[in-house]
């Protein structure tokens, strides 16, 4: 059996009143622990409480009277700590308007020395002719197209050639956007098969009763008699192309 | 103004607001238990009148943190405690009531404070308040604070703990080392039972 420690005999003599205490259960059991905590109680209880001397009741009062003179009001302590309180905050409001002032002055002052900012400035040439060479290629593609299926079509099928006539509006309208950006451009060769396609594509636009087998005979005629997609395809060649990567990219995947 | 009568909750709300008077029920209420528990641990009346009154000015200066959750009773008498323990601590031991071989417990038989002591007066009652007072007078500032609170006041070891600012566990040994101390010191009279 393991015996109680002294400070254990100590913890169950200030907390006698706990029943469940483990140390008072072992004391019923153990007669060489009670006796050492019947020798430890009988110590403790030699040492009396002092008895402090008497206090009337109006010793509070005497209490009261001696300190209440150096006391402060703790709302006039308050009140100072709340003036110096406005007082930080408002100069630190000033300081940060005054700040706020001078960088604004110095921002408008800056703005104005500045020469204006235009958007032929913020956007480079060779941006917009990549733009003109991409609207480009993709209209050469696209008239191209319109091309092959105009040299193939058969006048008996009108669902064939309904779409052609749609197409051919729809180009229209680029073919003439893209001749006036090449206009700026020193390209009479381009500028000449624009030309050409534009007419083509204008007649065959402006068939409004349907492409009938002479219309469409006469229009794929004038089309080789120019050469006109063999120069399509020859112009379109010129313009590099814009998504070699891409291509390439889906290239090796295929692999 | 603050009406006397009040809980010490509303006293305290009172002062925060300004009314100063109002402090001045909580120190009449207050003013015995405090007294009690600082003649206890600095043995001296005039060391516990002082202690009392810088307790109750440390507590007005401290007030505004004093948190509402908590009872004004016990937070003044930790405030107490702790003045108590600075007054003992600054003079641990009056060395004018100290007689010699006071750290030899062989010599606490037969020497007693009392200069003019005489055979008739070494009766076992007497000797035990010699003894008591010598023993006491030999712990340190901490240990004698804690013992008063756990014998004399019955205060909890976590009520002690937050009193001395120490944690309940160093508080534990304080007091279980408190009293090793006096059994030793009370040894003697151990004899003579």
């Amino acid at each position: 059996m393991k015996h109680l420690s002294e400070a254990e005999l100590i913890e169950c003599f200030y907390n006698k009143n706990k029943a469940a205490n483990r140390a008072s259960r072992h004391l019923e059991r153990c007669v060489s622990c009670a006796e050492a905590y019947a020798e430890l109680q009988n110590d403790l209880a030699l040492i009396t409480p002092a008895e402090p001397p008497a206090r009337d009741a109006a010793y509070g009062a005497r209490v009261w009277a001696s300190i209440s003179a150096s006391l402060p009001r703790l709302e006039e302590r308050k009140r100072r700590w709340l003036r110096i309180s406005i007082w930080s905050v408002l100069s630190y409001a000033s300081a940060c308007a005054l700040l706020i002032s001078c960088a604004f002055y110095t921002g408008r002052l800056w703005e104005h020395r500045q020469p204006p900012i235009t958007a032929a400035k913020q956007s480079p040439p060779e941006t917009k002719q990549r733009v003109v060479l991409v609207l480009l290629g993709d209209h050469l593609d696209r008239s191209e197209r319109l091309l092959v299926e105009l040299k193939h079509a058969d006048a008996d099928s009108t669902e064939m050639v309904s779409p052609l006539r749609d197409e051919a509006r729809s180009l229209l309208a680029a073919n003439r956007i893209c001749r006036q950006e090449v206009k700026q451009q020193d390209d009479p060769a381009l500028a000449e098969a624009l030309a050409r396609l534009d007419h083509l594509l204008a007649e065959l636009a402006n068939q409004q009763d349907g492409l009938n087998a002479a219309a469409l005979a006469r229009l794929q005629e004038e089309m080789n008699s120019n050469s006109l997609l063999f120069e399509v395809r020859v112009l379109r060649s010129r313009i590099p192309d814009q998504k070699p990567a891409e291509n390439s990219r889906s290239k090796g995947g295929a692999i | 103004m603050y009406c006397m009568g009040k809980n010490d909750h509303a006293a305290i709300s009172a002062i925060l607001a300004g009314d100063k008077e109002a402090y001045g029920e909580l120190v009449m209420r207050h003013s015995q238990s405090l007294f009690r528990a600082a003649f206890r641990i600095t043995g001296n009346e005039a060391d516990a009148e002082d202690v009392v009154q810088e307790a109750f000015l440390r507590g007005y200066r401290k007030l505004e943190s004093f948190e509402s959750r908590s009872e004004f009773g016990t937070w003044i008498y930790q405030i107490a405690v702790r003045c108590a323990l600075d007054k003992i601590g600054g003079h641990p031991a009056d060395e004018t009531s100290r007689v010699a071989g006071a750290d030899d417990p062989e010599q606490d038989e037969i020497q007693v404070a009392d200069g003019a002591a005489g055979p008739d007066r070494l009766l076992l009652s007497g000797e035990i308040a010699a003894l008591q007072e010598r023993a006491m007078r030999s712990l340190t500032p901490a240990e004698r604070t804690a013992f008063v609170l756990r014998h004399m006041e019955d205060r909890t070891i976590a009520e002690i703990a937050a009193a001395l600012g120490i944690e309940p566990n160093a508080a534990k040994q304080t007091v279980f080392r408190a009293v090793q101390k006096l059994r030793s010191r009370m040894a003697p009279l151990r004899m003579k039972r």
